[in-house]
C-alpha cells in the first residue's frame, strides 16, 4: 500500500470510529553515515527509518498515537491508543485540525544529484580529507573524529478537511575534529560543513580549515579573570542562540516560562540587533514549508533593530492569545508531540568582517566555540555560565589562545550589550545561524 | 497498567511541588516507562534474549518572584517497573525540585576563581563520569584518544579514590543481565586504591587492544552499533564524614545538586554546571550562589581529590554518546576536591 492510499484509509477509519477530525503525519528519513580512523572505515552504517502518527479530536480532546508499522493492524492500534491518549488528556482548549492556508510557497529543498552521486565517491572524498589533514603539519596527531553522512527525509501531512502537504529534502554533512599536540599539550579542533551541493567541495579547503582551526588553539596562555569585550564567533553565537530558543516561544511565555512575556512591541535588544526567520534561506540546509500542523511558514522578523515582532506560534498559543498564528508549530518526529520551533532563525549581518570588528578591541576575548550549553545555561531566567574556548585580542590583533575558560552573564542582558554584527553569516546544521557579534562584556574566568 | 493510575501520580508530585511554596508558580512533571526486548545472536554461536524495563519519574519545579526565576529538578528512575514508581517518596523527590528552585530564587551570583570543591553525593557522581569515566571506554583508549590509554598499573589517583564500574547492582538504573553484545556485565573496578587497573571493553575494540571485553558493549537500539559505554558508575566509599569535610573547608564551593556536563574525552577537558551551590567560610555552610560552573582537566582533577566520604549514593542520568541515549547511574560519596576552577557571574 502506498503511503497516500494508507493516510486516505486511516482518516476514514479514525472518522468513522468516532474521531470528529483527524490528521496523519508520516515521514521517512533514509541516512548513511561513515567514519574513517586513519585511512581505514571505522563505520559505516545505512537505515531507513520512519513513522506515522495519528492525532484526532476525540470527544473534544486531541489524543495521538504513532507506529512504525505500515499495514492493517497498525490502523487499528493506532486508532484505539489515541482514543485512550484523548481520555487521558486534562485540557479543554481544544484546537481543531487545520483546514490549511491559502498559499505555500514553493522552494527546493531536495538536491537529486546528491543522491545519484555513489557512496565510494563520498567516502573517497572524505578519505582524501582526511589524508590531506594529517599530512597537513607534523603537530597533528591523528583526527578522533572524521565522519560523513547524508539524509534524505520526506514528510507528508494529510488530514480529514482534505489538506494534503508533502515535503522533501537532502544533504551532506562532514564532521571533522583534528587532535594536535606540542610537547605535553594536546588540543582538539573541530570543523563542519555541510552542503546540497556535493560538487562545492573542495577537500584541501576543507582540510587547511580543519587543520588550521585544531593548531591555532596550540600555545595557550591564562590571563587574568575578569570582565572583557567579547567578540563572539558566529558558530559559537549560534549555538548559544539556538539553547536560549525557548524565551522566544509564546507556549512558554503563556506558561509563564519565558521573560519575553508581554514584549512584543517592546525593545528587548541593542538597535544592531535583528532576528529573522527564514524558512527559505539558501544557507541553511532545514527549513520548509509549511509547519507541523500544515500552516504555510513564511520569511519574518521575530526581533527587528532590537524590538520584538512576535513570539513564535502554533495554533493552539495564538487562538489563547487572540492572534494569528505564526507558523511555528514543530514536530520533531512522527513520534513528537507538536512543539514550538522556528524555521531557520538567524541573527542578521552587518556591514563590517569579524576581522575589521576584532581590530576595534583593544584588549578583550573572541570566543571560538562553547561547550556544557545544555547544563551551564538556564532559559527561564538568561542565565548561562558556559565553557569557552578561543583568544586574547590585543590591540586589534589576536594574540594568543587562552586556556580553559567560562564566559558568563544574562541572555537577556547580552543581547542589550550587543554593539555590533559581523558581515559573515554561519548557518548550523540545525538551521540557527549568525554574524560574529561585538558584545560590550562579559564575565570571563581562565583556568 | 493503566493510564490514569500513572495520571495520579503524576498529578500528586505536581500538587506537592506547587504547594511547598507559593513562589512556586510551574511544575513540569514527566513520566517515562519503558520495556525493551533485545535477542542478540552471532556466528559465534552465541543466542541471548532479555527483557529491560525502565521506569522514571522527573519532576521540575520553577519558582519566580519578580523579574526572578528558578528552576529545581530531581529525577529518580530504576531497572525496575511501576512498583518502583508507586513506592517512591514523592514528598521527598518533588520537595526537594521545589526547595532548590526557591533556595536558588535568591542565590547570590557565584565567585569566580580557583576553590577547594565539595561535591555532595548520588548524582554528584556525574563529575567523575564526565572527568574519567568516558576517558576509560575502549573507544576512546583503543585509539589512544584518552588521557588514560596505555596507563595500566600506573598511579592516576590519590590512594583514597576507587573507580567502579558495575552493571550488577540489582535494579539499579544503570543495570543489565547482559550487555548489548551478549556478555554477562560485571563488576569492573577500574581505578583501585589509586592505580589504574582496567578500562570498559566491547568486543571489537577488545580485538584492537588485544584485551578480553567486559561486558560493557551498550547501544541505545538496534539502530547504533554497540560501543563500550558505561553502566552504573561510582567512586567507592571512603571514611569521612560528610559534616567533618566541611567542617574542615576554610573557604570553598559546596556542590550540593550537580546539573549536567560535558568532556573532551580526547583532552579530558571538561565543564559542568551545578544546580544548587553553597559558599563555605569556616567550615560553615555560608549562603547559596548561583550560576557556578566547573571547569578542568579530568586527569588533573582526579589528583586532587583529597576527602572521600563514607555516605555512598547513586542517582539516575542519561548518557549520550556514539551508541545513542542511555540509562547510566551515577554515584559516589560526598567528595572534596582540593581546587577547580569555578566560573561564576560576579567575577573575583
Amino acid at each position: 500500500m502506498n503511503i497516500v492510499e494508507y493516510q486516505e484509509k486511516l482518516l476514514d477509519k479514525a472518522i468513522k470510529a468516532g474521531f470528529k477530525e483527524a490528521e496523519v503525519y508520516f515521514e521517512r528519513k533514509n541516512s548513511f553515515q561513515c567514519m574513517l580512523y586513519e585511512g581505514q572505515i571505522d563505520s559505516y552504517e545505512t537505515s531507513e527509518d520512519g513513522g506515522l502518527c495519528l492525532r484526532g479530536l476525540y470527544n473534544g480532546k486531541l489524543g495521538y498515537a504513532y507506529t512504525e508499522k505500515l499495514d492493517d493492524d497498525s490502523m487499528s492500534f493506532l486508532i484505539d491508543s489515541a482514543k485512550a491518549n484523548a481520555d487521558v488528556l486534562d485540557e479543554d482548549e481544544c484546537i481543531d485540525i487545520f483546514e490549511g492556508s491559502n498559499e505555500y510557497t514553493s522552494y527546493e529543498f531536495y538536491n537529486e544529484e546528491l543522491e545519484t552521486i555513489g557512496i565510494p565517491e563520498k567516502i573517497e572524498l572524505l578519505r582524501l580529507i582526511e589524508q590531506k589533514i594529517r599530512a597537513y603539519d607534523s603537530r597533528i596527531v591523528t583526527l578522533d573524529y572524521c565522519f560523513l553522512q547524508e539524509y534524505s527525509t520526506e514528510r507528508s501531512l494529510a488530514n480529514s478537511k482534505n489538506l494534503s502537504l508533502s515535503h522533501k529534502e537532502n544533504g551532506l554533512v562532514i564532521f571533522l575534529s583534528t587532535v594536535v599536540r606540542e610537547g605535553e599539550e594536546l588540543k582538539t579542533g573541530s570543523y563542519l560543513k555541510m552542503t546540497r551541493d556535493f560538487h562545492s567541495l573542495n577537500a584541501d579547503e576543507i582540510a587547511k580549515a580543519a587543520a588550521e582551526e585544531a593548531l591555532a588553539n596550540l600555545g595557550e596562555k591564562s590571563i587574568p579573570s575578569g570582565k572583557y569585550p567579547i567578540i563572539l564567533r558566529s558558530d559559537a553565537t549560534a549555538s548559544l542562540l539556538s539553547i536560549f530558543m525557548p524565551i522566544l516561544s509564546a507556549e512558554n511565555a503563556q506558561k509563564d516560562q519565558s521573560l519575553l512575556k508581554g514584549k512584543v512591541g517592546q525593545k528587548v535588544a541593542s538597535d544592531t540587533f535583528t532576528l529573522l526567520n527564514a524558512p527559505f534561506h539558501p544557507e541553511a540546509l532545514s527549513g520548509a514549508s509549511f509547519d507541523g500542523e500544515g500552516v504555510a511558514t513564511k520569511e519574518q522578523a521575530i526581533i527587528l533593530d532590537g524590538i520584538l515582532q512576535t513570539l513564535l506560534h502554533n495554533r493552539k498559543t495564538a487562538k489563547k492569545e487572540g492572534c494569528e498564528t505564526s507558523g511555528h508549530a514543530h514536530k520533531d518526529s512522527y513520534k513528537g508531540t507538536l512543539s514550538i520551533a522556528p524555521q531557520n532563525l538567524y541573527i542578521s549581518p552587518g556591514k563590517r568582517s569579524q576581522e575589521a570588528l576584532i581590530a576595534s578591541v583593544s584588549e578583550g576575548v573572541l570566543i571560538t566555540k562553547l561547550s556544557g550549553l545544555h547544563s551551564g545555561t538556564n532559559t527561564i531566567s538568561g542565565d548561562f555560565s558556559v565553557a569557552a574556548q578561543g583568544f586574547h585580542i590585543q590591540d586589534g590583533k589576536i594574540a594568543s589562545p587562552v586556556k580553559q575558560m567560562t564566559i558568563a552573564g544574562n541572555f537577556f542582558d547580552f543581547l542589550n550589550n550587543i554593539e555590533e554584527t559581523s558581515s559573515e553569516l554561519y548557518f548550523l546544521p540545525n538551521g540557527y545561524g549568525s554574524s560574529s557579534l561585538l558584545v560590550k562584556e562579559l564575565s570571563v574566568t581562565v583556568e | 497498567m493503566e493510564h490514569a493510575r500513572k495520571a495520579t501520580i503524576m498529578r500528586q508530585a505536581n500538587d506537592i511541588a506547587r504547594n511547598y511554596d507559593e513562589r512556586i508558580n510551574q511544575v513540569k512533571v514527566r513520566y517515562l516507562d519503558e520495556e525493551q526486548h533485545v535477542l542478540i545472536a552471532n556466528s559465534e554461536g552465541k543466542f541471548v534474549e532479555d527483557t529491560r524495563i525502565h521506569s522514571r519519574l522527573a519532576i521540575q519545579a520553577t519558582a519566580s518572584e519578580g523579574k526572578e526565576m528558578q528552576t529545581g529538578f530531581y529525577g529518580p528512575g530504576a531497572h525496575a517497573g511501576f512498583e518502583f514508581i508507586e513506592n517512591l517518596n514523592l514528598e521527598h523527590y518533588a520537595g526537594e525540585a521545589a526547595r532548590i528552585a526557591v533556595t536558588m530564587l535568591h542565590a547570590d551570583e557565584c565567585p569566580s576563581g580557583k576553590f577547594p570543591v565539595i561535591i555532595d553525593n548520588e548524582f554528584g557522581g556525574v563529575i567523575f563520569h564526565e572527568a574519567c569515566g568516558h576517558g576509560l571506554e575502549a573507544t576512546a583508549v583503543a585509539k589512544n584518544n584518552s588521557v588514560f590509554a596505555n596507563r595500566i598499573g600506573e598511579k592516576v589517583a590519590p590512594e583514597i579514590v576507587t573507580y567502579i564500574d558495575d552493571g550488577t547492582l540489582p535494579n539499579e538504573w544503570g543495570s543489565l543481565n547482559i550487555d548489548d553484545e551478549g556478555e554477562k556485565t560485571r563488576k569492573n573496578i577500574l581505578i583501585e586504591n589509586g592505580i589504574l587497573k582496567g578500562y570498559l571493553i566491547d568486543k571489537f575494540n577488545a580485538r584492537r587492544m588485544n584485551a578480553e571485553p567486559t561486558g560493557s558493549s551498550r547501544r541505545q537500539s538496534y539502530r547504533f552499533n554497540p560501543t563500550s559505554r558505561m553502566t552504573n558508575t561510582y567512586i567507592a566509599p571512603g571514611s569521612s564524614k560528610p559534616e567533618e569535610i566541611i567542617a574542615s573547608t576554610e573557604y570553598g564551593i559546596y556542590a550540593k545538586y550537580m546539573g549536567g556536563g560535558q568532556v573532551n574525552p580526547s583532552t579530558g577537558d571538561y565543564n559542568f554546571a551545578v544546580m544548587e551551590a553553597y559558599i563555605v567560610k569556616d567550615g560553615k555552610i555560608d549562603r547559596p550562589v548561583r550560576g557556578a560552573t566547573l571547569i578542568g582537566n579530568g586527569a588533573r582533577t582526579l589528583q586532587l581529590v583529597d576527602r572521600v566520604g563514607n555516605n555512598l549514593a547513586h542517582g539516575a542520568g542519561m548518557c549520550g554518546s556514539i551508541s545513542g541515549s542511555l540509562p547510566v547511574n551515577v554515584g559516589q560519596p560526598m567528595i572534596r576536591v582540593s581546587e577547580i576552577t569555578v566560573g561564576g557571574t560576579k567575577g573575583e
